[in-house]
């Protein structure tokens, strides 16, 4: 019956001028009817009619009655609205696309940023109850920042706690998948046996590991990504039960996990089994922890807290002053970026509402033009409703088309984040970001809010009027709202300011951060990651590197090679004490020390790093001899001040806590990141301090990528088992490094961007309306004898007033946010004068710009026009 | 004469009868704007006259809700006329509101009638 209903709307929706035509027909046989029973009843022709017609009632507002019937003459009448709006905004064509062009900016960038929120922080982690799912860490004495765990405190967590439905401790780490005999390198994750029954996610094909802790025999099993059995196996079924070699040893593929499955951030191609041995002492786990159904986190966190003060007292060397900490698995996942994020999305907001008061601001200066025609429809008897109708759509429609255009451009902007932001900046769940069904509604619901927000103003404005004045048009000088507009011009002047001064600064910062003189050559330098197969011995280690070294350096076209443990320009360096050996050993507390990097000969040459005084590394630096050392310049200043540091030695707390004599004195480098200085920093050779992280350096004559063909070919020649993770050139590890202060400085020039946008059309808009407003009084002026130019001038004085107002509140807010500004800025002073001075120029300029164009229209009132109106 | 026939005798039509008027009238059948109008002032002893300004909106909302079907046909004067008739979900409506209406009688008859 319902749905009857329905298609009877429909159709009669669509053979609406069918329908028209049979009412008439029905209603005239009606009176037809009614005249000849009349005139059966005697009645003459005309009087019948008469007598017929005044019965029937006025013809019109029966068939307007009955036609309302069916139920949908407000559709009519939206479509009769949409069809007067388009004419309406056809006609005054440039400011529709100003108007549309603003929201469609303000309206992108709000879904945009929305989309990061809805995708990294609102959409629950992709596992069954997640937020049972937290993370289990240690916190040491003095950072008291969460730490990785002791695998022997894991293990007495695990006996311990109650708290707890499962726990598993995971490690990640590359892995040498040999396929076909060519190594490669790819993610991996060793993991303890609960791991996946602790996510809650079983296999799509065979099974996973077993319960019970692995030690000593550890199987030899394998469970593979679903990317990985996609690309090595074609998704075949008979995968499970073959044999890989992972790290030179074969393994059973027991068991495949579903497409996306994942730890968040942390990617693996294939998970081991974890051996739980309680003599590996680090620190170097994960943990994760599904919480018992109605434990709170924070009841689970003072457990935690017990148990770790009994551990610390049971096992004072590793544990002492230790306690243990619990933290969701969400918050750990986005916390870093939670803040940036809702900071990105106040500001989007922000600019949205200010966009929507200037849309308000340039609809009120048009519809001061269309008083009349609101009048004059009023005064026919036109119901206020129907005019806050046809208002309402105006803006309905503009809002739409900006809403349209905005998804459109949105779209693109999820695609570019999604593919273009640098891997370097780490942004959390970045694959998970879509324009998808809450996205879109999101953005229509901004719409549709926007376009009453910016539609209240012009409709209440519209509707106020005195009827009869207007019709006069006897005065125009309404003031009402003219602070409110003068504030809000003000305001976006100030934030422009503040933006564009951000965005100045950060600018100027970045290109500073790019002239640094890294004290290396990052040019022509291929770096080839790898982590050598742990299951070999040191020495072993040590001779592979250096005879893949040789191979490499007799390719042509090299110029130089050597590896060392941790690549520049990767935020981190590996790091210890040491202090000098001819004097008493400092406290423990008072232990001097730095950055150490183990090399190999080559490094140098290949980074182009001067060796200032003594020698470099060489081939006879082996195991047996000599331990000998190099340090840069700051270590050199550091330990021997007024001396000559070669011939020295060097107590080092590495490995055996060697004694190594200092031979060579090298040139400072940064090594963490451009706008970090340098360290003291201690260089030892892989033959002495084997080293199981190893990245190649290679130094080439021409493009280096063009040898990744051949370097690997060499790799593999000598050990077929070892694989590489990543191969990059040295010049792109430094692009990647300032990745964030990139993006940093795009997204506030962009952000300064559309605050400048805003604050012209702001200033136009109001400069604009004010002219409309006062053109009976320029026109007067004009009468008696002003002078165009003159009128010119005051109307610019008007606008550059506000703008001056807006600098000065502005240059308050720069001074305000100077201590956070500071700390995004490299050597570039947040009072910058110059970039100030600039700024500064810059916004008057545009200013006067947006000033030019109705101070211009001013000039041109014609008094006789303007006084004839009266 | 014609012209003040109109304010004799009439009575006002209560609210939401002219739904039940229109769907008795057309239990005996097909019946076409008109006629409805003069079957109803005809059995009501030219009392109840419907005003074409009711009577056209009424049957167009009683066809949209489903109760009424109309179709065009040829009237004895040889002329297209649009003749309505009940539906099945119509003669339910009429059935329910004919029950209605004797309940509302009774209950004021029982409200006017002096009390016993």
């Amino acid at each position: 019956m319902r749905r009857k209903a329905i298609q009877f709307f429909v159709r009669r929706f669509f053979r609406r001028r069918a329908s028209e035509r049979d009412l008439q027909a029905e209603l005239q046989f009606h009176l037809e009817l009614e005249i000849r029973e009349r005139m059966e009843r005697g009645e003459s022709s005309d009087s019948a009619r008469h007598a017929a017609l005044r019965d029937f009632g006025n013809i019109g507002l029966v068939t307007e009655v009955t036609r309302d019937m069916w139920g949908f003459s407000w559709l009519e009448g939206l479509i009769a609205d949409s069809r007067y709006a388009i004419r309406m905004l056809r006609k005054s064509a440039g400011l529709s696309m100003i108007v549309v062009f603003i929201l469609a900016l303000g309206i992108s960038t709000t879904t945009g940023i929305f989309s990061l929120v809805a995708g990294i922080l609102l959409r629950p982690l992709p596992f069954p109850s997640p937020d049972q799912l937290v993370m289990i860490w240690e916190v040491p004495p003095e950072t008291k920042k969460p730490n990785v765990v002791a695998l022997d405190n894991f293990v007495a967590w695990k006996e311990r706690s109650h708290s707890f439905e499962s726990m598993a401790a995971f490690f990640n780490i590359p892995m040498n998948l040999l396929d076909q005999q060519q190594s490669e390198q790819v993610p991996g994750l060793a993991v303890t046996s609960e791991f996946f029954a602790t996510l809650g996610i079983p296999p799509l094909l065979g099974r996973t590991f077993r319960p019970g802790e692995y030690w000593r025999d550890k199987p030899r099993e394998v469970v593979l990504s679903y990317r990985t059995w996609q690309s090595r196996f074609g998704g075949s079924p008979n995968a499970i039960g073959k044999r890989i070699s992972v790290d030179a040893t074969h393994r059973e593929i027991i068991g495949v996990m579903p497409p996306g499955f994942g730890f968040p951030n942390i990617e693996a191609d294939l998970y081991t089994p974890l051996p739980v041995d309680p003599e590996e002492g680090g620190r170097n786990f994960s943990v994760i922890g599904r919480l018992r159904r109605g434990v709170s986190v924070a009841a689970a966190k003072a457990e935690m807290t017990a148990i770790a003060a009994r551990t610390a007292t049971e096992n004072v060397s590793l544990n002492a002053g230790w306690s243990a900490t619990v933290v969701p698995l969400l918050d750990q996942t986005v916390g870093s970026i939670r803040p940036v994020l809702l900071i990105l999305f106040g500001a989007t907001g922000l600019i949205l509402l200010l966009i929507c008061a200037n849309v308000a601001n340039l609809l009120l200066m048009h519809s001061a033009g269309r008083i009349r025609e609101i009048s004059v429809r009023l005064a026919l008897g036109a119901r206020r409703f129907r005019i806050v109708r046809q208002l309402f759509t105006e803006s309905l429609m503009l809002a739409a088309s900006g809403g349209l255009a905005g998804i459109a451009i949105a779209f693109s902007l999820v695609t570019v984040m999604r593919h273009s932001l640098p891997e370097s900046l780490h942004v959390p769940r970045l694959h998970e970001i879509a324009l998808d069904k809450t996205v879109l509604a999101f953005s229509v619901g901004i719409t549709v809010v926007s376009a009453v927000l910016f539609g209240i103003a012009p409709t209440f404005h519209a509707l106020k009027r005195d009827l009869i004045r207007d019709l006069h048009a006897v005065t125009r000088s309404v003031t009402s709202g003219r602070h409110v507009r003068n504030l809000l011009v003000v305001a976006e002047v100030a934030l422009a300011v503040i933006l564009v001064v951000a965005s100045g600064l950060m600018v100027r910062s970045f290109i500073r951060l790019l002239r640094v003189n890294p004290g290396f050559h990052a040019e022509h330098v291929l770096t080839l990651r790898m982590l050598l197969l742990p299951v070999r011995d040191d020495q072993f280690h040590a001779e592979v590197v250096r005879n893949i070294l040789a191979r490499i350096r007799a390719l042509p076209g090299v110029v130089a090679a050597g590896s060392i443990g941790i690549l520049p320009m990767e935020g981190s360096n590996s790091g210890t004490w040491y202090y000098r050996a001819d004097q008493p050993e400092p406290a423990p507390s008072q232990r001097p020390g730095g950055d150490v990097s183990i090399i190999t000969p080559g490094y140098f040459r290949a980074l182009a790093i001067p060796i200032l005084r003594g020698r470099d590394f060489d081939d006879h630096d082996r195991r047996g001899s000599v331990q000998v050392a190099i340090v840069n310049q700051t270590a050199a200043h550091l330990f021997f001040p007024h001396e000559d540091p070669i011939g020295k030695r060097l107590r080092v707390w590495w490995n055996h806590s060697p004694t190594v004599e200092i031979v060579g004195i090298a040139g400072d480098i940064r090594h963490r990141q451009l706008n970090t200085p340098p360290n003291p920093c201690l260089f030892m050779p892989n033959d002495q301090q084997p080293f199981p992280f190893t990245s190649l350096v290679v130094r080439t004559s021409g493009d280096p990528v063009a040898l990744t063909a051949a370097i690997r070919r060499q790799i593999r020649e000598v050990d077929a088992d070892q694989g590489v993770a990543k191969v990059e050139t040295l010049a792109q590890l430094v692009a990647d490094s300032v990745a964030r202060p990139r993006v940093e400085s795009f997204v506030l020039t962009a952000f300064g961007s559309i605050a400048m946008i805003l604050a012209c059309i702001g200033l136009y808009g109001v400069i604009s309306y004010s002219v409309t407003q006062r053109s009976r009084e320029i026109g007067i002026r004009l009468a008696l004898g002003a002078t165009a130019s003159g009128v010119f001038r005051s109307i610019l004085v008007e606008g550059f007033r506000l703008t001056v107002i807006g600098l000065v509140v502005g240059l308050g807010g720069v001074l305000l946010l100077v201590r956070y500004l500071r700390s995004l800025l490299f050597e570039v002073q947040a009072t910058d004068p110059l970039t100030l001075f600039s700024v500064v120029g810059l916004i008057l300029a545009t200013s006067l710009l947006a000033c030019y164009w109705p101070a211009h229209r001013a000039t041109k009132v014609d008094p006789a026009v303007t006084l004839r109106e009266e | 004469m014609p012209a003040h026939e109109r304010y004799r005798n009439r009575v006002e039509l209560l609210q939401g009868t002219l739904d039940l008027l229109i769907l008795q009238t057309l239990q005996w059948g097909a019946q076409h704007g008109h006629g409805i109008a003069q079957a109803i002032r005809n059995r009501s002893g030219d009392l109840l006259q419907i005003e074409t300004g009711s009577l056209y909106p009424a049957l167009h909302r009683l066809e949209r809700q489903g109760w009424l079907a109309s179709k065009w046909k040829i009237s004895g004067n040889n002329q297209r006329a649009k003749y309505y008739s009940l539906t099945p979900a119509g003669k339910k409506q009429l059935a329910s509101e004919y029950s209605k209406w004797q309940l509302f009688v009774s209950a004021m008859a029982g409200v006017l009638s002096p009390a016993k």
